[in-house]
């Protein structure tokens, strides 16, 4: 359909909605209540636009969908008069207390007063009063001064998370946002609800007063908590990582991260982290470190015992199989916090496919545990899709609660029986089908899972997507260098990030520890060096549907601390193993032509999207 | 407070008669103020586990409508209109007439014997008997503050009120 805004045609599907089809062309029309993920409401009122043909009064652009050669005109004399008289309506009860408000500089509600609205305020009365900032959970605070009722915070944990923790109470000019029964937010989805203010009513006590918006500069970089790999934006100030925030991409996240990427970050700046390699607890150079651990742990075969971190790298991953096919043949190698589940299955689904699923089902896996990201569109298939869902679970997982969601029970222990007998159902006999599995965090045999789903996809013609948990699981499932999950009887460990649950093995002759914090067990260590985090790592993970995402540091470590790259390059001199890495470029090119899994990483990371066209037509009355 | 399992059982019929299970949360409040007079938390969160909602939801609606009462209430609660009629014919001197009679000194504020709470409403439908009140889901119609008198007193489980105020005004009664 094609339509005329402010004089600029545009052609769009039917169905879009003007502020959608105005965006397109970069014409600004200021929304609160309005976002692209969430359903329309018009609340807030602030999109009014002229149209004609139509009614001889502003009109909500949020709401109308397009029509054939609609002239819509943002700029009129009406429209404008409008939007500025809406802007006033929602100052009446503003504090105004933006030099002192986390949103300053990246405000919606600031911008579009400097550009819709009028420059001075005839408010005189007093203005609405709460007790503030109210903490609503530990990482939360609600403002509710500067609250403007769009509702995208209470629309989101409905429509979205289906947790309904926040609710609007009492109603008209006396509404209040406010949590059930006052009870500290629990989600793991809550974080999303700052992202999503319009103002600084929902703010960061992690980030609080922290920093300002136009003092950081951010990366585009890659969540490394767990094994979905949302985009995110790492934002940095002064060598420090202030914050992370969401950076939408369609295909994986759809826009939402969840609480243990967006806040578990603080570690980064900690002063307790490692910097300094040691020997025998005295501070030393990485060379004699490096020899130290190079010579203990040469040619010791099944006696050397490794433990690698869940957010390895590929290229760190790719590394460490050079040295496990040369010096360091026969050692074990675990990764504490994996799934037993077996590596990448033949017809994976993507995440993106979850949307046209027409039946999901979920197998013996919380999802909302292992992959909450996943969770999120899982739901929103089923709400937006009309995908219909059935669980496999010993016990009601949270998608039971929405009407409709079939639940299949097992024995635990029995799960990949239960899977077979699903042949049957009814709900799988139409597709297209996805099916998710997990291995019930740790409770079943995941291999077992892995054969029986294999088995159903094959029968029924459905795509499947194993639950890993371990951030770059898969990527390591590909190298093939995963042998065991416990390090008992190695006489030699060299443990890499937290160590397996139950600690280092007894007895053992020599231990070396690379880590970015201190453990208890590092005094038994002869030697141990310090690790760099997911802010200053060069590299990539290969996330739950085998997509190949880089990371973007923000900070550079901080000598002598070194990426895991170069010290593994290094390592594997000392080794004695012939390495001449320079960059990580060149260890990507030889990872990518040793191993398929790994071809995207000669593939450059794709630049940047161009920035949204700039907004025209500031329009302040 | 806790609901009894019959309303509780109510509760749990109510959806099939509605579009939506949502629909059914203020039939159920309904249902939950009458047994206990008011809505409770523990009450609240057991008409979102009876009906599959979240609590919050549930909340959201309790505090969005005035007649469902979050703080205790009498065991009469008065609702006196006071709109343009009423207020005509001296629904404010009523409304101080009660919480002088009652003692209390607030809207909303139950009276020391638990028997009493009055609040001022909008317009109850009943302009041509202005003022009139509605207690106990029934009406009561040109009210004077002797007229409160002894309906309190029949309330306040006086025989002698009541057989007074049918002698003396033989039309009030159920609407």
């Amino acid at each position: 359909m094609t339509l005329t805004i402010d004089g600029h045609a545009v052609t769009v599907p039917k169905g879009t909605l003007i502020v959608e089809a105005a965006k397109l062309i970069g014409v600004e029309i200021p929304v609160f209540c309005y976002h692209h993920k969430l359903d329309p409401v018009g609340a807030c009122r602030l999109c009014l636009v002229e149209l004609s043909p139509g009614p001889p009064r502003a009109q909500t652009a949020c709401t109308t969908p397009v029509a054939e050669g609609m002239t819509v005109r943002v700029t009129s004399p009406m429209a404008v008069k409008s939007r500025a008289d809406i802007l006033e309506f929602e100052l009446t009860n503003h504090p105004l207390d933006c030099p002192v408000c986390d949103k300053g500089g990246e405000c919606p509600l600031q911008d579009f007063t400097y550009r819709h609205g009028y420059p001075v305020s005839r408010v005189q009365e007093p203005r609405l009063h709460f007790a503030k900032p109210l903490p609503i959970s530990d990482r939360i605070a609600l403002d509710r001064e500067r609250c403007v009722l769009c509702y995208r915070c209470t629309r989101y944990y409905d429509e979205v998370a289906w947790e309904q923790e926040l609710t609007t109470n009492q109603r008209g000019v006396q509404s209040y946002i406010a949590t059930q029964f006052d009870q500290p937010l629990q989600s793991v989805f809550s974080g999303n609800i700052i992202d999503l203010c319009p103002v600084g009513a929902l703010t960061s006590r992690v980030w609080r007063f922290q920093s300002r918006p136009w003092d950081m500069d951010h990366t585009a970089s890659v969540c490394s908590r767990c094994a979905v790999g949302c985009n995110v934006n790492l934002w940095e100030r002064r060598g420090e990582l202030m914050r992370v925030t969401a950076r939408e991409n369609v295909e994986i996240d759809d826009g939402w991260i969840c609480d243990r990427g967006r806040f578990e970050y603080t570690h980064v700046n900690s002063p307790e982290r490692l910097a300094q390699p040691r020997v025998q607890r005295r501070p030393a150079a990485w060379e004699e470190a490096l020899s130290r651990i190079a010579a203990a742990i040469k040619g010791r075969g099944p006696r050397l015992g490794l433990s690698i971190p869940a957010d390895i790298t590929n290229e760190e991953a790719f590394l460490l199989a050079r040295l496990l096919n040369g010096p360091l043949r026969g050692a074990r190698v675990v990764m504490p916090g994996r799934t037993s589940l077996p590596g990448p299955p033949a017809n994976q689904l993507a995440i993106k496919d979850l949307d046209g699923c027409r039946t999901i089902v979920v197998v013996a896996a919380d999802v909302r545990a292992d992959a909450p990201i996943v969770n999120l569109r899982v739901k929103k298939a089923v709400a937006k899709s009309g995908a219909r869902l059935l669980t496999v679970n010993p016990e009601l997982i949270d998608f039971d609660r929405h009407p409709g969601v079939e639940h299949v029970a097992y024995e635990p222990g029995h799960a990949a029986a239960a899977v077979r007998k699903l042949f049957d159902h009814p709900l799988l006999q139409e597709g297209p089908v996805g099916i998710l599995y997990g291995d019930s965090a740790g409770a079943e045999d995941g291999a077992a899972i892995a054969t029986a789903v294999a088995w159903l996809a094959k029968e029924i013609g459905a795509k499947v997507m194993p639950l890993y948990r371990a951030t770059n699981e898969r990527g390591v499932l590909a190298l093939g260098i995963l042998n065991g999950d416990s390090l008992d009887g190695c006489e030699y460990v060299f443990t890499w990030g937290q160590a397996l649950a139950g600690g280092v093995p007894k007895g053992v002759r020599f231990l070396a520890c690379w880590d970015d914090f201190a453990r208890p067990y590092h005094d038994r260590a002869q030697v141990v060096i310090p690790a760099v985090t997911f802010a200053e790592d060069q590299g990539s993970y290969t996330n739950l549907e085998g997509r190949v995402q880089f990371l973007v540091p923000p900070l550079q470590p901080k000598p002598p601390l070194r990426q895991g790259w170069e010290v593994l390059q290094d390592l594997g001199l000392a080794l004695g193993l012939g390495s001449d890495y320079l960059g990580i470029f060149q260890v990507q090119r030889d990872a990518a032509a040793a191993y398929p899994a790994l071809a995207a990483l000669a593939v450059p990371p794709a630049p940047a999207p161009p920035p949204a066209p700039v907004a025209m037509g500031a329009a302040r009355p | 407070m806790t609901l009894s399992d019959h309303t509780l059982k109510e509760i749990r019929e109510l959806p099939p008669k509605y579009p939506h299970i949502r629909s059914a949360v203020m039939p159920a409040l309904d249902l939950v103020q009458e047994e206990l007079g008011m809505l409770t938390q523990e009450a609240m969160t057991q008409v979102a586990q009876a009906l599959q909602v979240d609590p919050g939801y549930v909340e959201g609606v309790a505090t969005f409508y005035s007649l469902f009462h979050l703080e205790p209430v009498g065991k009469h609660h008065l609702y006196v209109c006071n709109n343009l009629s009423c207020q005509l014919r001296g629904a404010e001197e009523l409304l101080t007439h009660i919480k002088e009679s009652i003692g209390v000194s607030e809207y909303g504020q139950v009276s020391a014997d638990g028997l009493f709470s009055v609040e001022p409403v909008e317009c109850l439908g009943a302009c041509e008997y202005a003022p009139m009140l509605r207690a106990d889901h029934r009406f009561h119609y040109d009210l004077t503050p002797a007229k409160i008198d002894t309906l309190l007193k029949e309330w306040r489980g006086d025989r002698e009120g009541k057989k007074a105020r049918k002698e003396a005004h033989p039309r009030a009664g159920s609407h």
